[in-house]
């Protein structure tokens, strides 16, 4: 925990944590934080519902989650296409059923529909870990109150300006503003 | 906690129109009515939840040893049994080789519809009154397909060779037949498995989170293990939002193949009695009915027994699904009357025996049955707002639905198959050991059920708190309405 506070302060700067009990205090603070120079990579907001970008007045956030569905379902359809077209030739004996052709039509759309569907969703899935970095037991700045319905913004500014920053943040209504602590989740 | 306070912090609305004193009452009854009117603290909430977990009675443990007993002794027991002495055990014999475990099989994958078309149809659709009880019936989802999984693997008979069913290389040049619409069902059923868990465990993590920082001891590694490290940041929820949303839309399609290629399992055969065009969309209606009545039972043992769900599950949900199952129940009445209209009129020699057979047969007494459960009770009972809105009376509709579709699916299969275009092998089903696993499988799905509910937050408490965010009353003229505003 130390480490990780230490490492800011040798370099000059500090994490500060300021806890909101609502969304409206919040997005004035972190619209206040821009006019004092703290620029939206340095801040990162916390919240126990999906606050959107919008209402905070924050940046939209990138995600790779409907790409790598995207990516998956490709992946999963061509598993299929293999599956259904390709293997049966791998056999000396394709299997013949009644009049059906060795590949036919109708029997082929179900398994190429499962299979890209089970691709696309798998990696929706995987999806939301890559881009999350989950698993992830390291230390990380947080705090419980976010749990209970606070919204928490933390933001890296000057060692020097901290006193500055504390009062702004607790007259724009924040319950509490500290030094942000990293602890094991 | 005693229990939730009614009176406790309702901001929102009373900052709406503090002064007219008519529109007071109003918020009242709408408070008392609506769970998305009556917002508390989230901290209280969480609270709440926390506690319905950890709070277990005796009558608890004594239920949940019975039903231990039960599936030790029946499922686990009996299927080791059936395993060593072979299928011979069972009642399967000439004409009717499919028996029990198929209609469990049918059953469960009904069961396992209802969390899915509540959890991601009414996502789709916004429907709010979904909010606090998607993760009850996504559970039975997960639940009833391990019984349907259980069930297929029991009708194997030597279940240990089950993975011949998968397509893999092997020196004895077999495939799966991917012409069968068997394997489609492998297919179908792994991947509604597989969407259907992931569906229920992403929107779990911020509740997982949730438990993390409010327990303590043994619970503490198991939600930290669970959550993954989810910490509520913008890009952590962004990612969530985006999978949930491709989730919603795309298990629907697979939700509507399983029970369809379920139906194919039968109508591919020309068969009389099977072969009907009309199966899919039947049998996906029938998996609807037994699943809406399963879900409502859960929604009422759930409020009746666990401490502090009175106030998450209130009568306006009963009312809500109470329709669904209404309208459900409408739609399988046509399907069926569909179905064997077209059959009847069809005039085939043999079709009209089978369908005598149902009628008037020995086992005539289960198509009466099937119909006065599953289509005049819930006709009788649930056009009225107040029947439907009390959670006993809606409890006692679902069971009675359920009793109804299984007796669907017992006529559909071991009934249709005791005759033939071969008199000399008629013969009638009684199962032998197939019921002693049947209940084993219900028992584990309540059990799975149980000890879940000791271990999962069952309430969404994070969902509940966007809706009750999204939510308020305006005033139109003299009247009050609710208000719903799009938040994402």
């Amino acid at each position: 925990m130390a480490d990780n506070i230490s490492r800011r302060e040798r370099s000059g700067q500090v994490s500060l944590l300021a806890v909101f009990p609502d969304l409206e205090p919040a997005a004035d603070a972190i619209d206040h934080l821009r006019t004092l120079g703290i620029s939206d990579d340095q801040m990162n907001v916390i919240s126990g519902i999906p606050v959107t970008e919008a209402m905070l007045g924050r940046p939209n956030q990138w995600t790779n989650v409907p790409r790598l569905a995207g990516g998956g379902a490709v992946l999963g359809f061509l598993g299929a296409v293999f599956l259904m077209y390709g293997v049966p030739y791998l056999y000396p004996y394709p299997i013949q059923v009644s009049t059906q052709a060795v590949i036919p039509g109708p029997p082929t759309v179900v398994v190429l529909f499962e299979i890209t569907m089970l691709g696309m969703l798998l990696s929706t899935f995987l999806g939301v870990f890559l881009d999350s970095y989950f698993p992830n037991y390291r230390p990380m700045e947080y705090v419980k109150e976010v749990s209970d319905g606070k919204i928490a913004v933390f933001f890296i500014c000057p060692e020097e300006s901290r006193e500055k920053f504390t009062k702004a943040m607790t007259a724009l209504g924040a319950e509490k503003v500290e030094v942000a602590e990293v602890e094991h989740l | 906690m005693a229990g939730y306070n009614n009176n406790a912090v309702h901001k929102k609305v009373e900052s709406a129109h503090p002064k007219a004193e008519s529109h007071h009452h109003d918020e009242e009854h709408f408070r008392e009515k609506h769970l998305m009117l009556d917002p508390l603290p989230r901290g209280q909430m969480n609270d709440m939840v926390m506690e319905s977990m950890t709070t277990t009675s005796w009558k608890f443990w004594a239920v949940f040893g019975l039903l231990s007993v039960i599936v030790a002794v029946c499922l686990f027991y009996v299927w080791g049994y059936m395993i060593s002495e072979g299928l011979g055990v069972t009642g399967k014999n000439r004409p009717s080789y499919w028996g029990l475990f198929l209609v469990n099989t049918v059953f469960w994958i009904g069961i396992s519809h209802a969390g899915t078309f509540i959890s991601a149809i009414l996502r789709v659709f916004k429907a709010e009154f979904r909010r606090p009880f998607t993760r009850a019936a996504e559970l039975m989802t997960t639940f009833g397909l391990v019984q349907a999984g259980f069930s297929v693997f029991m009708h194997l008979g030597r279940v240990w060779l089950f993975y011949w069913l998968l397509p893999y290389p092997n020196q004895r040049m077999l495939w799966p037949n991917l012409h069968s619409p068997l394997s489609w069902d492998l297919l179908a059923i792994t991947t509604y498995l597989l969407s259907s868990t992931m569906y229920l465990f992403l929107p779990l993590i911020p509740d997982l989170a949730m438990a993390r920082d409010k327990s303590t001891g043994w619970r503490k590694t198991f939600y930290k293990t669970l959550a993954l490290g989810f910490r509520g940041t913008e890009g952590e929820w962004t990612h969530l939002r985006n999978a949930m949303n491709i989730f919603a839309f795309a298990i629907i399609p697979v939700m509507f193949s399983v029970h369809t290629i379920v139906s194919w399992d039968f109508a591919a055969a020309t068969r009389p009695g099977w072969n009907s065009t009309i199966f899919g969309p039947y049998f996906v209606v029938g998996a609807l009915h037994s699943g809406m009545g399963a879900v409502v039972m859960v929604l009422a043992v759930v409020r009746g027994t666990m401490k502090n769900m009175k106030y998450f599950i209130r009568p306006e949900h009963f009312d809500a699904i109470g329709k669904l199952m209404l309208i459900i129940s409408m739609a399988w009445a046509y399907f069926f009357f569909n179905d064997y209209m077209v059959q009847w009129y069809g005039g085939d020699k043999w079709t009209k025996q089978l369908l005598h057979f149902h009628e008037a047969g020995p086992m005539g007494w289960m198509w009466f049955a099937m119909l006065i459960a599953n289509i005049a009770i819930p006709w009788a009972v649930l056009w009225n707002p107040k029947w439907r809105s009390t959670p006993w009376i809606v409890f006692v509709v679902g069971l009675i639905i359920n009793f109804g579709m299984y007796l669907e699916r017992y006529i559909i299969v071991p009934v249709s198959l005791s005759i033939n275009r071969m008199p000399f092998t008629w013969r009638l089903y009684y199962p032998r050991v197939e019921v002693l696993l049947g209940i084993g499988t219900l028992a584990f799905f309540i059990w799975l059920y149980m000890a879940a509910s000791r271990l999962i937050p069952l309430i969404p408490v994070w969902e509940v708190e966007e809706g009750q965010m999204a939510h308020e009353l305006k005033k139109f003229g003299r009247e009050t309405v609710v208000s719903v505003s799009e938040l994402e």
